[in-house]
């Protein structure tokens, strides 16, 4: 394409005016969510049957398709959304797509069969703004993702995108930008949640030849996906947010500047979307030379991560993009004055950058009126685990744990009962019940001693051990940690090994004081933030789970019989119709019995792969202590 | 900004520092010991061990920050060894001792602290604890970026790319050198024969650096640089050696300059050549590393030596020895008909050293005549043989290898018939040669030579200093071969005669004068 660059307000204006008078309110419009989630499930083959049907049916010109990025309710995906109207149809099969053209498109009428069904009222629901899912969300962020196609400007510049970047060059100083990031109360959604204001502030006066602006979107929590998200979805937020923040640190100075965007390598359609918006945004001239005319210049590169979480690090991103081995370094020097190649570096994370359009656009005020105290806007979090609605979030700073996870994510599937969320990815905190009522913004998480992190959260049901569950994320952390620091690299590794051992019921009684002074140093001599938090998944659950360290310690016992050394599974005669549906499945043929009587398990075969107890009909099979000789019922009763 | 001097209290001593300046640094400045074990004063500071770490508390608020790093920029107050820090370090010396349990220095630093056993399971055959020191001295000092720290947490290693042997390695063995623990060698790293550097002054028995004092009581005993090997010098790198010395007395400007000196006198006292062995094939000098010189086994013998005086050949201890004379002297072939007239002696003592040192050695030595003419040497010579010493007359005609052992085949000629004696170890009585560039010199100061190729004296008995030219004489080696006693006296009688000259010179020359005086 090649178009005219944008050289003033009035240009940008002007197209945005083009752009939106081509589109027609009411034309139909099939919105695939295309998302990483939904291309899982195949959303790319439902575009296409969708495209094939409307050429079939000769409605190419009077319906379009628009691909876009993640909505953000993956549980349901592949999601497809029929504007005008904004129906809401889940789950799309190939074999739907004939029928939504014919039924929805054609005539209008709504198929029953593919509309989401509230778990908890059981009622249909039609349209996506009403399902809970989004009703209770804020989305200020996310929404645009539901409406752009992220490989088109001309979409996302049509939903009013780059006027800030427009009138923070043509309308504000650098100093007005700073001051207006500062008041916004926009902290660092990375995870350590420092205001983005004074990080800028600090780098503007920071002296160098060069400074250097760069998008941290090596998001690499296990289970997290916001960045990717915004990144995939619409990468012409971050690149504006990142442009702004290059005026802001650098306008009206004589030095260099230049962006990097460093973004893993394993996110293969982030890295598309985000050189496919650099390209088109160079060839509109709103990055670059002259950007929109306003003599202001600053170009922005892409780096990709080879997949090392340590490198979401700051530090350890900054030698990564120096080509050395990504370790972090101390930072009693700050990077806004000696960061990547010792210049001024001003480094935010996808969603921190996202939000800088925003502030610009509509004002501090505004985004200073959402959220709490210390904490302010929208936050985003990846909502996985056990819980109905797995998916994108974005609420307010400030809404409780209950709402997001009950409200919001409809709660524990299988209605099994809550027992913890982990917030903050791998080296975050697991919260207990009693702590859903606890309003979730930087300070409050941070208090109870989990924290923000980039803002995922793992929801547990009564069926996870919470042993296990530290030993989990400790033996992520350790394959992690970069190992250059020792409380970090031998720290985590010796926790790790006095959890395998509690796992397999051999935890000594001093184990738990061990824990807890190792857990000492790591988060007290530990080089970078990894080290530092590592140990907040173990001190957490000592702190709101230590009976169930004491259980498997001291009686040998796995409360939530999941871990395998301590159980073992038992036909109870009394309910065992002898049916044989176990006997079929049993890999190791451990379960012996004749027909139509009650069958038994062979010990010393079983693998405690959990496979009978899924296929038992009749409850006969249950998970009790190992070389416990009678029957007593464990508390929990879900299979490893 | 960058020269203020900022006040700060480490372990409630008040200090002055420069800005920017660590908090190990001012420690240390102030004598107050803070543990280590990733940090070197040459290296950049790396922040790896955290043994360093320290409370500081600024504005009422406290935290943990590693010393080795911390440029201090505030008035801050550091407590090296509060409970917090002690708690942590031990748990960081524990974590490490149990990784590498051989590891002496671990175990040393950890008994200070009071740990007697690690809790966790120690990890067997490691030896490196990851400090890093190898892999910054290879990048920051050498240069050559051969190897680095591969992989991830506790699979953490030192090592090459794709774990091939490295071109990019000099064998220069700095990785070696600095490594606390022994865990790193240069055959790890590289297929290049390193080529060990070797002290001359101890035959090549002991290895040096590039910066060196060539021996012990050098004059002046200062050391050296040298410059062939020197990465300095050959590579523009490094310069550990200034960085690390406190007066700041390395000079790499400094060049090696000509003096011209204006003198009544010239003393010749050149020395002597050690005879070199390789010309004796049948020896195998050069060719078995158990066959050496005698000055080889000087050093050998030596308490200040390369073995601390523990006569060892490739680590063991030699049972059988046989020393052997006149290799080098009294010989036509070698055209040296001159008899060393140190040989037998040295021989004689070698021999008691290494029965005195060797408890049941076989020490055989093999002999045409010996010649013990000096004051007290022919007793000495009984004593040694005396001690169960065995001299046998004769000289042995090849020295070969018959399975582990040395065969020294000789004829003894008092029992008129071919012996053959295994040894361990074989030692030659080099004799004394003229040097190399005795004639060289002979030409610059106009002096004769005689025929063996010693300076000749202007008369063997009425002047055996003097030489043909005026006012230049010999001392000690370079007129004949003698030994300590005698070269002293020689060197005395050449002094003695210098100061005549001298004397007859101003004497005449304060008449010549005074004459001058008298006519003016």
């Amino acid at each position: 394409m090649n178009q005219e660059r944008i050289s003033s307000p009035e240009g940008l204006a002007l197209l945005r005016q083009q752009l939106q008078s081509r589109r027609t309110a009411d034309k139909p419009c099939i919105t695939v969510c295309s998302g990483t989630g939904c291309q899982a499930y195949g959303c790319q083959a439902v575009t296409a049957a969708f495209r094939e049907e409307l050429e079939k049916r000769d409605l190419s010109d009077q319906v379009d398709i628009l691909t876009t990025g993640c909505h953000g309710f993956c549980e349901r995906g592949p999601v497809v959304v029929l504007q005008p109207q904004g129906i809401f149809y889940e789950r799309m099969k190939l074999k739907d797509v004939a029928e939504v053209v014919e039924e929805t498109i054609a005539k209008g009428e709504v198929i029953d069969r593919l509309l989401y069904q509230d778990p908890r009222t059981g009622e249909k629901i039609v349209h996506e703004r009403d399902v809970p899912f989004y009703k209770l969300q804020q989305r200020e962020i996310l929404s645009m993702n539901g409406m752009i196609d992220p490989t088109s400007i001309e979409d996302y510049i049509a939903v009013d995108g780059y006027s800030a970047l427009v009138k923070a060059l043509h309308e504000m100083t650098p100093d007005e930008i700073v001051d207006a990031i500062k008041q916004s109360g926009l902290r660092g959604r990375g995870g350590a949640g420092f205001p983005t204001g004074r990080k800028w502030e600090g780098c503007r006066r920071a002296e160098g030849e060069i400074k250097y602006v760069i998008c941290n979107a090596d998001e690499g929590d296990p289970g997290a996906y916001m960045d990717r998200s915004v990144m995939e979805g619409n990468p012409h937020s971050v690149i504006e947010g990142m442009i702004i923040a290059a005026y802001a640190i650098g306008g009206h100075r004589r030095h260099g500047l230049e962006g990097y965007i460093y973004v893993r390598n394993e996110y293969p359609l982030a890295v598309k979307n985000a050189g496919l918006a650099l390209e088109t945004a160079r060839s509109y001239g709103l990055l670059g030379e002259d950007i929109a005319g306003s003599g202001f210049n600053f170009d922005i590169q892409i780096r990709r991560g080879g997949g090392a979480f340590v490198c979401g690090e700051s530090s350890a991103l900054m030698q990564s993009l120096q080509g050395n081995v990504g370790e972090p370094q101390a930072k009693y020097v700050r990077s806004v004055e000696k960061g990547l190649w010792n210049q001024p570096t001003t480094l935010n994370n996808v969603e921190t950058l996202a939000n800088v359009p925003l502030i610009i656009r509509r004002g501090w005020e505004w985004y200073a009126g959402i959220g709490t105290e210390g904490s302010k806007g929208t936050k985003i979090f990846s909502l996985v685990g056990k819980i109905n609605n797995t998916g994108l979030v974005e609420v307010p700073m400030g809404v409780t744990l209950r709402e997001i996870i009950f409200d919001i994510g409809g709660g524990i599937p299988d209605s099994k009962e809550f027992k913890a969320v982990q917030t903050g990815g791998p080296s975050g905190g697991c919260l207990p019940e009693n702590m859903l009522d606890l309003p979730v913004d930087f300070d409050e998480l941070a208090k109870v001693g989990s924290m923000m992190g980039s803002g995922g959260m793992i929801v547990m049901d009564e069926g996870t051990c919470m042993v296990d569950i530290a030993r989990y994320f400790l033996d992520f952390l350790k394959e992690e940690s970069c190992g250059k620091c020792v409380p970090c690299r031998e720290g985590i590794a010796r926790s790790l090994e006095i959890l395998n051992r509690i796992c397999q019921g051999k935890g000594r009684p001093e184990d738990i004081d061990l824990l807890e002074e190792l857990s000492e140093t790591v988060q007290g001599f530990s080089l970078c933030a990894l080290g530092q938090t590592a140990p907040n998944p173990v001190l957490s659950t000592l702190k709101y789970f230590r009976h169930e360290y004491e259980a498997h310690i001291f009686e040998e016992r796995c409360p939530a019989g999941v871990c395998k050394a301590l159980i073992e599974y038992w036909i109870d005669p009394e309910l065992c119709t002898g049916c044989g549906a176990c006997t079929r499945v049993c890999p190791q043929e451990a379960i012996t019995g004749e027909k139509k009587t009650p069958h038994t398990v062979t010990r010393s075969e079983c693998i405690k792969c959990g496979a009978c107890y899924d296929v038992c009909r009749f409850e006969a099979i249950t998970i009790r202590s190992a070389g416990v000789k009678a029957a007593p019922a464990v508390e929990a009763v879900e299979a490893p | 900004m960058m020269n203020d001097w900022i006040k700060i209290t480490i372990d409630g001593h008040e200090t002055m520092v420069r800005q920017d300046t660590t908090i190990l640094k001012a420690a240390t400045d102030l004598g107050i010991e803070i543990p280590t074990l990733c940090h070197h004063p040459v290296l950049e500071p790396y922040g790896a061990c955290r043994l360093c770490t320290v409370e500081v508390l600024q504005k009422g608020r406290s935290r943990l920050v590693t010393s080795c790093n911390y440029p201090i920029r505030n008035e801050i107050e550091v407590q090296t060894a509060s409970e917090q820090v002690l708690r942590g370090r031990k748990m960081i010396i524990e974590l490490l001792w149990a990784r590498c349990p051989e590891a002496r220095v671990l175990e040393t630093l950890a008994r200070s602290y009071g740990i007697t056993k690690p809790r966790f399971e120690p990890r067997e055959g490691e030896l490196c604890y990851l400090c890093g020191l190898c892999v910054r001295m290879c990048n920051e000092i050498v240069g050559a970026k051969a190897i680095s720290l591969i992989q991830r947490g506790v699979e953490r290693e030192v090592g090459t790319p794709f774990y091939q042997f490295s071109e990019a390695c000099i064998a220069c063995g700095a990785c070696e050198f600095i490594c606390p623990t022994g865990a790193i060698k240069v055959t790890d790293v590289t297929d290049k024969e390193p080529r060990p550097l070797l002290l001359d002054f101890d035959m090549g028995l002991r290895g040096r650096g590039n910066i060196y004092i060539p021996f012990p009581q050098a004059v002046p005993n200062v050391p050296v640089i040298d410059r062939e090997h020197c990465l300095h010098f050959q590579a523009d790198a490094c310069g550990v050696c200034q960085a690390v010395c406190p007066p700041g007395a390395i000079d790499y400007e400094q060049e090696d300059e000509f003096v011209d000196v204006e003198v009544g006198a010239v003393i010749v006292a050149t020395g002597f050549d050690p005879f070199d062995a390789t010309h004796k094939p049948e020896f195998g000098y050069g060719r078995y590393p158990n066959v050496i010189s005698g000055l080889e086994f000087e050093r050998l013998a030596s308490a200040s030596g390369p073995t601390q005086g523990k006569i060892r050949i490739n680590g063991s201890e030699p049972k059988e020895i046989v020393f052997v004379h006149c290799v080098g002297s009294r010989d036509k072939l070698e055209g040296a008909e001159y008899c060393s007239r140190i040989c037998c002696m040295y021989t004689a003592k070698q021999a008691h050293l290494a029965h005195d040192k060797i408890e049941g050695a076989k020490i055989t030595v093999f002999y045409m005549d010996v010649r013990a003419f000096g004051k007290g040497f022919e007793e000495f010579y009984d004593r040694v043989r005396a001690e169960g010493i065995t001299y046998r007359r004769g000289n042995p005609s090849e020295i070969y290898k018959r399975a582990d052992k040395l065969i020294v085949r000789a004829e003894d000629t008092l029992l008129g018939r071919t012996v053959e004696v295994p040894a361990d170890l074989v030692v030659l009585a080099t004799g004394v040669q003229p040097r190399e560039d005795s004639a060289q010199v002979a030409t610059m100061l106009g002096l004769e030579m005689s025929e063996d190729g010693f300076f000749a004296e202007a008369h063997p008995e009425l002047r055996p200093v003097d030489t043909q030219r005026q006012g230049v004489y010999l001392a000690g080696t370079c007129q004949s071969p003698k030994d300590i006693p005698d070269t002293v006296a020689q060197a005395k009688a050449a002094a003695a005669r210098a100061i005549v000259e001298l004397s007859r010179v101003k004497r005449e020359l304060q008449t010549t004068a005074k004459q001058g005086e008298g006519r003016g």
